[in-house]
């Protein structure tokens, strides 16, 4: 466990980056592990005339690219005892097997409240190999000191 | 045109006993132009979901995420939070385990639904050993460039009734039940 202190945050941090790649077995996992199922995510054969986001392929679930963004948040905050309260996401490009994913966060504003509410605004994002925008998010952490 | 067989991966009692066929039932999920927003009072899920370690393990790999924290009971309870943590997004494997496939809600299995983004606020983490049980109404109902989008409030509280998180939970959806029809029988139902 490491101690992030409030004071020492600025606007403008970078949080650690983090990279996966994906393929139709990371879409079936994540099915199992969220109770998703849905066929646009987890069975070709049917996608490959569905297509309900005009391509014949699967493509990973929104709550996935989200939780991968997030997990830039929780690396971050959660060894330094930091609250993680309101999130939000936008997805703006389906994600195909196959595409390697970069998730990162900059801190982009920083509330000064009182002891134990102040809180920041981290900006999250992930892009493809290619660095195409798959996904935005946005996490406020709240500092306990 | 039946789900995946997916068995290979279950682990977890849930996932065991969870409907994977998203397809079963689907003419009989809560269609867009349908929704009742007169309702007022929180509409239960079918289910509550006890969280077992177990659960939030899963959710944690199913991310590809090896925090200690979040998959290592041991290090979590010796660490100051005293057990483990949950992934922020885990309550999407709660939300789905209560919604179930008969009641309310169950648009969220809809065959060819699009995630556009979501909003989450979190006032205490889950923890192993909770119950939890859900309260949701429908919150929003839109058309923008000829897509039709639903969102629900889904309330998520603990035994004790202490309000653990609140989702607003979105998809763009078929908007009839011969849109649904048509994607069922993997037809494009959905415009680009």
């Amino acid at each position: 466990m490491r101690e992030l202190k409030f004071d020492a945050v600025e606007v403008g941090d970078e949080l650690g980056a983090i990279t996966h790649v994906v393929d139709q077995e990371t879409f079936w996992k994540y099915a199992v592990a969220s109770f998703d199922y849905n066929p646009v995510h987890c069975n070709p054969d049917w996608v490959a005339t569905a297509q309900p986001f005009g391509i014949p392929e699967t493509v990973a679930h929104g709550m996935m690219t989200w939780s991968f963004m997030v997990t830039v948040a929780t690396n971050w905050a959660y060894p330094s005892m930091l609250k993680i309260t309101k999130l939000s996401s936008k997805f703006v490009r389906p994600v195909p097997a196959g595409t390697t994913m970069t998730c990162s966060g900059v801190v982009m504003e920083k509330h000064v409240i009182s002891s134990g509410k102040n809180f920041v605004v981290v900006d999250l994002k992930a892009e493809n190999q290619e660095g195409e925008l798959l996904g935005l998010g946005q996490v406020e952490v709240v500092f306990p000191d | 045109m039946g789900s995946v067989d997916l068995e290979k991966f279950f682990e977890t009692e849930k996932q065991k006993e969870f409907d994977t066929d998203f397809f079963k039932d689907a003419e009989d999920y809560e269609v867009w132009e349908e929704i009742d927003f007169e309702t007022e009072d929180e509409i239960p899920g079918e289910r509550a979901f006890e969280i077992k370690a177990e659960d939030m393990k899963y959710y944690a790999a199913g991310v590809l995420d090896d925090n200690p924290l979040l998959t290592d009971e041991e290090y979590a309870k010796s660490s100051p939070y005293g057990g483990l943590l949950p992934h922020p997004i885990f309550h999407t494997q709660i939300i789905f385990w209560c919604i179930g496939t008969k009641g309310r809600g169950n648009w969220i299995r809809t065959p060819g639904a699009r995630n556009p983004g979501q909003y989450l606020e979190i006032y205490e983490p889950f923890r192993v050993g909770e119950t939890i049980h859900i309260g949701m109404r429908p919150h929003d109902r839109w058309i923008k460039r000829g897509k039709y989008y639903l969102s629900y409030e889904i309330n998520m509280y603990n035994q004790d009734e202490t309000k653990k998180a609140k989702a607003i939970g979105t998809l763009i959806l078929p908007k009839s039940r011969e849109d649904i029809r048509t994607f069922i029988r993997g037809l494009r139902g959905l415009d680009d």
